[in-house]
């Protein structure tokens, strides 16, 4: 217990723990690593046993389950689903591995969402409106980063207030603007289909799709690319974990943090115009169409252990959920939509339960003070 | 126990240190996050359209909505219009008074789950759970007794309802957090949607009321509801509601200052660590302060129950949100609760004094919950100000060990 809560609270922020973070790197990713392998293992294990179960026993319910897994429409809309999610768990990446906690990725979305509906509105312009939605989300990103590393606010209560601005600001923007907390319809992204590759069964839907599909399945790569091969990647993993070997270095810790945030801020921008340009408009009562995919996100790349491909196949988990609960309703079997709306909520807290402590990055939370000053 | 003595002046001393500084800094961000307000309410007026005769002219622009109203009504229409001459205590005031009520409940919900160091972002989906339970079972109950010994019976009976599902309800990230290392910030936040989600499923289905038209429960009977006294019956108000409230303040100032278990909360609060080598069993203190977390949530939903709706309607306003910027703001403190929950008392009600005299939209003051907090996370912010203030050659950068300790919490 002693080695968390020196972490979670900072009880000697000044005095590095040195000798002991040999110990604790070693045994930290690899004891909860095991029980994600398992949560991992067994969700595959399920799948595998209802696609048998199915071909079985075709007529029963397992039957027309596995029928609904195996469909490329379903895998579809995974995808489409998976996008605001992905976008900003990759975001939630680069902002806590450089060792800023962003919980606000939500609020990022939020307004994202908005601006890019918005600007669409007047320009007439869907990737206008789509730029527009991401300069939003930076420039609050950018508050959140100021605030948090120039002013050292306490990471979560910052996040919390990005969040909580955005889920007033956008509703009221359009309330001025529209007269409804819901924005007018506006034009939609169309739909690219490579030909061929888009007849294959299933693995069909990769190749149509939506724009922003392919830019998401993109920025996972590159997202990856650039933690495992460049130098960029290195120095924001080292702001996370050992700060101060990186400022020995000669980086300026606070500017890779920076960047680490305001990179967040790009990609959540870029799910959250995603989201509203998909389906061309922007609700904003209660808790707006973006209705906790960034808190999702969160647990995504937790789950997926701060690896772009992990986070986004804990997303493709969580979508796939959701896309088989849509076809669920369009075929009418039971199951109320307000209880299956919940699954995926559940199901976080259930992996949490499991998979329990996630390794944060070393030094996410603290704030970092340069020697030199 | 010598651990324990020094956590406790370090305790101390840190809230002598911080208390009078706590309040500067609350005011500044209070006053910083208004400023900001005017300034949006200003370039919203710019954004939409009205008439010639509507707009107000500042440095020669025209805007459509005026900020010097909007704060006029916001503040002085929720008091009742104090200066009008014609006060009484039954019109806006009353409001004012009852969204203060429930504020508190979630304010305290928040406050006491910070002392131990836990953020319960949670109070929502525990008010939920408490209302949707306290309209269901006292409705259960209403027809067993009724009249005056009923509303003796069933109001407390609701108050304990709300209090044991709301800390059952927040028992769950409690017991997440303590044997599984769960974050509680994640779960809280996935407990409240599963909250709306699950209260909405069983209010549209089972427990919904077949003469109405709404998402809502049978209406509980009169006599199962708080009872006017003095005033405030229009505005669904009671005073009873309110001195429970402050009977709350009082009760968990007591527990946390003068007992044991509140001693254990507030050091593992501070120093986890020292609170467990002094023999503080940091799993039971976890729990034990999340599920009475819960519970202070689940009173309010109970007191939504049964004082302002008299029944459960999915969509319940947001006070458990407001309960977080009214315990922040508050810095955590049950006796600062009361002021800060009567001055989100005062913005709520207010709201709607401004949406009938203006047309600024009513989510305004959302925004504003979010300034606020943002600027009371950053007291460092207001640090450098002042000090630039006092003393303009100074070198800006603060980092005495006071202010690490009072910046890492």
């Amino acid at each position: 217990m002693s080695d968390s809560s020196s972490e979670t609270t900072g009880v000697n922020p000044g005095v590095d723990p040195e000798p002991d973070k040999e110990a604790t790197r070693e045994k930290g990713p690899l004891a909860p690593q095991s029980s994600r392998g398992l949560t991992a293992w067994a969700a595959i294990g399920l799948i595998a046993a209802l696609l048998l179960g199915g071909t079985a026993f075709p007529d029963t319910i397992l039957g027309i389950l596995a029928d609904i897994i195996t469909d490329k429409d379903t895998f579809a809309a995974a995808l489409r689903l998976s996008v605001p999610i992905a976008f900003a768990a990759l975001g939630g990446i680069f902002s806590e591995r450089a060792g800023v906690i962003n919980i606000g990725l939500e609020g990022l979305l939020i307004i994202s969402a908005f601006t890019a509906i918005y600007v669409t509105d007047i320009t007439g312009e869907i990737w206008v409106g789509f730029s527009g939605g991401v300069v939003a989300s930076v420039l609050l990103a950018l508050l959140f980063a100021v605030v948090t590393i120039e002013f050292r606010a306490d990471q979560i209560i910052a996040g919390l207030a990005v969040w909580l601005i955005a889920l007033g600001l956008a509703p009221f923007a359009s309330q001025v603007i529209y007269n409804s907390p819901n924005t007018p319809t506006v034009g939609t992204t169309r739909s690219i289909s490579v030909p061929v590759l888009a007849e294959i069964p299933f693995f069909g839907a990769l190749f149509s799709a939506s724009p922003s599909v392919y830019m998401l399945l993109i920025a996972v790569v590159a997202s990856w690319y650039v933690f495992e091969r460049t130098a960029f990647g290195r120095w924001v993993r080292a702001s996370g974990e050992n700060p101060k070997a990186l400022d020995t270095a000669g980086v300026n810790v606070n500017r890779v943090r920076y960047a680490g945030v305001l990179i967040s801020g790009v990609l959540a921008g870029m799910g959250g115009s995603a989201l509203s340009l998909d389906l061309g408009q922007f609700t904003g009562n209660g808790a707006t169409m973006v209705n906790g995919k960034g808190f999702i996100a969160i647990v995504a790349y937790l789950f997926g252990n701060y690896n772009p491909i992990g986070a986004f196949l804990a997303t493709m988990l969580f979508a796939g959920l959701d896309a088989i609960q849509t076809v669920f309703q369009l075929q009418g079997i039971g199951l109320p939509q307000q209880l299956i709306r919940v699954i995926p909520f559940v199901m976080v807290i259930v992996i949490l339960a499991f998979v329990g402590r996630t390794r944060l990055p070393e030094s996410a939370g603290e704030h970092y003070e340069s020697g030199e000053k | 126990m010598s651990v324990i003595d020094h956590a406790r002046r370090v305790l101390e001393r840190l809230v002598a240190a911080s208390a009078t500084e706590r309040i500067l800094i609350s005011s500044a961000a209070l006053l910083l996050s208004i400023l900001l307000g005017a300034l949006l309410v200003l370039i919203a007026g710019r954004m939409t359209t009205c008439t010639v005769g509507d707009a107000v002219y500042y440095f020669g622009t025209g805007f459509c909505y005026n900020p010097v109203l909007v704060f006029d009504r916001l503040f002085l229409g929720a008091l009742g219009d104090p200066f009008s001459g014609a006060w009484s205590p039954e019109g806006q005031f009353s409001v004012t008074l009852r969204e203060t009520t429930l504020l508190i409940f979630t304010g305290l919900s928040v406050a006491l789950a910070f002392q131990a160091g836990i953020f319960n972002i949670g109070t929502q989906g525990q008010m939920v759970v408490g209302g949707l339970a306290t309209a269901v079972l006292v409705l259960q109950a209403s027809s067993v007794v009724s009249g005056v010994i009923g509303s003796v019976l069933l109001i407390p009976f609701g108050v304990v309802v709300g209090v044991v599902s709301g800390g059952l309800y927040g028992s769950i990230p409690g017991i997440l957090k303590a044997y599984s290392d769960a974050n509680e910030v994640i779960t809280t936040i996935m407990l409240n949607f599963i909250a709306t989600g699950v209260t909405l499923y069983l209010v549209s289905g089972v427990f919904k009321d077949p003469e109405s038209p709404a998402n809502r429960t049978v209406p509980l009977p009169e006599y199962a509801q708080f009872p006017t006294v003095i005033f405030g019956g229009r505005q669904d108000f009671s005073l009873v509601a309110l001195a429970c409230g402050l009977l709350a303040i009082g009760g968990l100032y007591y527990l946390l200052e003068y007992t044991a278990f509140g001693y254990d909360i507030q050091t593992s609060g501070l120093q986890p660590g020292a609170a467990e080598y002094g023999g503080v069993d940091a799993k039971r203190t976890i729990v034990a302060s999340l599920t009475l977390s819960g519970a202070l949530g689940g009173v309010a939903g109970s007191m939504y129950v049964m004082m302002v709706l008299g029944t459960f309607q999915s969509g319940l306003p947001a006070y458990g949100f407001d309960g977080i910027t009214v315990s922040i703001l508050a810095g955590n403190n049950p006796a600062g609760v009361a002021f800060t929950a009567l001055l989100f008392g005062v913005l709520k009600s207010g709201t709607t004094v401004v949406q009938f005299a203006t047309d600024v939209p009513p989510q305004l003051v959302g925004v504003l919950r979010g300034l606020i907090i943002l600027f009371v996370a950053m007291p460092e912010f207001f640090r450098l100000v002042g000090q630039r203030v006092v003393d303009p050659g100074s070198k800006p950068v603060a980092t005495d060990d006071g202010n690490l300790e009072a910046t890492d919490e």
